[in-house]
């Protein structure tokens, strides 16, 4: 078999060299706790403070907007349930608005919410994949305590207009988080320009480990802590701080943003590549989310017609080609995604759709193999008489 | 290196034996774990379906050396096996779901998956053998699964790959030592029903039909003259044969021999009553020509149970009539009819009824 491709950047990423060489020091020898008195304590809380204050600068925020998390989906929840809680008592807000089309750790969180007697929002989305910016006109009303609208869909791509409705949500009195988990490194992120309140980004999709990421939290923004123990991150997130994962996620996030317009523009060449190759071959592929007025440079969404997505990623997998479908489930079997049901694709199109997603493993010839070995698959699905079943 | 393989792996001790043994003969083996119903996110462990055992079969693959995949048949396997079970309750009848199972969802649709990975074969943990084509049953007849695989197309027989079919369950757990695979080695095996994990099989037809369903209200327990003995919440916790739950105070013990749905009466009767002298089964599905009426067979009309020497009376289209040589007792209508020639499984059906062998006598409260 060739070498294997790896196309599913929008899941995780290798960590980098930069990022693993910039936490090597604080495995072993400044091993310290960052809230000890002495020496050791002291250098750890250096590079904390450090590398918290470079995040900081990377988002145009100020260090103390930063709070380290466990990665999106801690971010997600603390932003939702910790401005819900807050807010319904003390605001008398108890609406949460949100789309149909976020991460599930966003969707869960407003679930959770209701469950505690929030009042659920859920506005419309248009077919290519954008909100629908009326009905979250609509929705938004001064009884919303926050509103959540991810920045990139993982799943299609599609670039959601965060400055309009951040901007629409201010003027509400309505705290604004954006899920910028797949947005950091593709679109430009910059605190004082765009009018959020909360950002949540997560490390393993940019070159840092896994299990750790960070939170904008725009100075005055009203939140309770999801957990509560020491005083930690000014007792907004406490426990003691992953130092190296802090240092990694520091170095990650300076590299995405100082390479980010080269990258995308290298991203967008794969992505415009792959998918005209496989239109090519393959003309009545859907791509989904392709009409958006803005998509993301490293993620493709492709249903062929009567092919099955679990099939072809098995068959892909055994050529050696990672890919994924919409959303997996934790035993890793398939289930239709909610992403392109809200945007109304239907079950047969949402059942054969495969997420490509490229970054720093792929190149030119990658993609011309994929697009290949893709298509070809599809002539062979398509191809099978059922006489080939009992053969 | 063999033709390429997609064997079903439960995360058990059988399959994942099966798995190796195939990698041991040099077979390009695919691991594929079929997801076939949802407990619920939190329930805890079972033999079968749940997280833990896909996570079982996943780590399995991983230490013989060969990729895993979960796929998601709950649909499929919803209509074609739970809708039906729940179906067959309805109608006062005892279904196997394991036998649809292997027919619609193990040989059929995961044939196909096979198709799509190039694999030519299937195989399964099942104690049975394909020799020369032919089903035959498993080499030990304790373990011995053929009683399930009657409904498998013909064709597929020639796709498929049983590899523990030839030994004992404890020879499957030595080899599973031999190889290694101590994390399912010695697992308990499952016994239940996969989508009725807690025995209780009323609970899915509660679900699916509502609580207020008839097979779940209550009704008559009634003697074979009609007269009324008692009531019963439900004859979906029936089955022919079945003693508990039915009310004492009689003279000989009483036995379910007969449900009928449309007064949701169960029909009691003593052990005589039970006896069955021949057996009519539809859809019959043949494994090898179909023999001709008059032919002598060995049946088998529920699992475990030792075959019967019969006779073929009548065959017409998919439908068999049987003479037994000796009377049966519980011959339970929705159970499979499984036609064997010494360890041949000639083929199988459903069974629909059976003849009485006398009739039922009154039989007087004590």
């Amino acid at each position: 078999m060739a070498d294997p491709i790896y196309l599913d950047h929008a899941a995780t990423t290798p960590v980098r060299a930069e990022v693993l060489a910039a936490m090597a020091p604080y495995w072993d020898g400044r091993f310290g706790n960052p809230s000890s008195v002495h020496r050791w304590g002291r250098e750890a809380r250096t590079a904390l403070d450090e590398g918290r204050e470079r995040i900081a600068r990377s988002l145009g925020a100020d260090s103390d907007e930063i709070v380290i998390t466990s990665g999106g989906t801690e971010g997600d929840n603390l932003a939702i349930l910790g401005v819900w809680r807050t807010r319904r008592k003390s605001d008398n807000r108890n609406a949460v608005l949100t789309t149909p089309v976020e991460h599930k750790a966003v969707l869960g969180a407003t679930h959770q919410a209701a469950i505690e007697g929030a009042d659920e929002r859920i506005c419309r989305m248009l077919p290519n994949g954008v909100v629908d910016e009326a009905t979250f006109d609509a929705l938004a009303t001064t009884e919303v305590a926050v509103a959540s609208v991810m920045w990139v869909n993982n799943e299609i791509g599609t670039i959601q207009p965060i400055d309009r409705l951040a901007a629409l949500a201010r003027s509400r009195g309505i705290v604004f988080h954006t899920d910028a988990v797949q947005a950091f490194g593709k679109v430009e992120i910059d605190a004082t320009k765009t009018p959020f309140d909360l950002l949540s980004i997560s490390g393993h999709k940019i070159g840092a480990p896994k299990g750790c990421g960070a939170m904008y939290i725009r100075r005055g923004t009203p939140l309770e802590p999801l957990f509560h123990g020491g005083s930690q991150d000014r007792g907004r997130r406490p426990g003691t701080e992953n130092v190296a994962a802090v240092v990694g996620l520091a170095r990650a996030v300076e590299l995405a943003k100082a390479e980010r317009e080269e990258e995308v523009a290298r991203l967008s060449g794969l992505r415009n590549r792959f998918e005209s190759a496989l239109l090519a071959r393959v003309p009545d592929a859907v791509i989904h989310g392709r009409n958006a007025p803005m998509r993301a440079p490293h993620i493709t969404n492709i249903s062929v017609p009567g092919v099955d997505s679990e099939s072809m990623l098995m068959a892909l997998d055994l050529r050696g080609i990672g890919c994924s479908a919409g959303s997996a489930c934790q035993s890793g079997s398939m289930s239709p995604s909610h992403v392109l049901e809200a945007i109304g694709v239907g079950r047969e199109l949402s059942g054969a759709a495969i997420r490509v997603s490229f970054g720093c493993l792929n190149d030119d010839a990658c993609v011309d193999r994929v697009a290949s070995v893709l298509s070809s698959l599809v002539d062979k699905a398509r191809g099978a008489s059922p006489a080939m079943t009992a053969a | 290196m063999k033709e390429r393989v997609l064997v079903a792996m439960s995360g058990g001790v059988d399959s994942s034996v099966a798995a190796a043994m195939l990698v041991e003969e040099g077979y390009d083996v695919v691991g594929a774990t079929m997801k076939l119903f949802c407990h619920g996110e939190d329930l805890p462990d079972r033999p079968c379906c749940s997280l833990d055992s896909v996570n079982d079969a996943r780590r399995i693959c991983q230490q013989i050396g060969v990729p895993h995949y979960v796929l998601n048949l709950e649909s499929a396997f919803g209509r074609d096996v739970v809708d039906d079970f729940v179906a067959e309750y309805a109608r006062g009848r005892t279904p196997i779901p394991c036998v649809r199972c292997n027919t619609f969802t193990k040989f059929r649709d995961l044939l196909h998956k096979a198709d799509a990975i190039d694999a030519r074969w299937v195989a399964t943990g099942h104690y049975a053998r394909v020799v020369d084509g032919e089903l035959h049953r498993g080499a030990n007849r304790d373990k011995d699964q053929s009683y399930f695989l009657w409904g498998i197309e013909r064709a597929v027989l020639g796709r498929m790959l049983l590899p523990i079919g030839d030994r004992s369950k404890s020879e499957t757990r030595a080899t599973a030592h031999r190889l290694g695979l101590e994390l399912i080695a010695e697992k308990a095996e499952s016994q239940d029903i996969c989508f009725v994990p807690d025995g209780d099989h009323t609970k899915i037809i509660r679900e699916r039909l509502g609580a207020d369903a008839p097979s779940l209200s209550p009704g008559p327990f009634m003697l074979a003259d009609g007269r009324v003995v008692g009531n019963h919440d439900g004859h979906a916790r029936f089955t022919i044969g079945q003693r508990r739950g039915v009310p004492g105070g009689f003279a000989v013990p009483m036995y379910v021999v007969d449900i009928r749905p449309a007064d949701r009466a169960v029909v009691l009767g003593p052990r005589d009553a039970l006896l069955g002298s021949g057996v009519i089964a539809r859809e019959m599905n043949w494994l090898v020509d179909a023999p001709q009426v008059g032919r002598q067979v060995e049946v088998q009309i529920r699992h475990r149970s030792a075959p019967a020497t019969a006779e073929i009376v009548r065959l017409a289209g998919d439908e068999i009539e049987l003479a037994l040589q000796q009377p049966v007792a519980a011959i339970a209508p929705g159970q499979s009819l499984v036609v064997y020639d010494g360890d041949r499984v000639l083929g199988g059906g459903i069974i629909e009824a059976s003849r009485r062998a006398r009739p039922g006598l009154p039989v007087l409260a004590a």
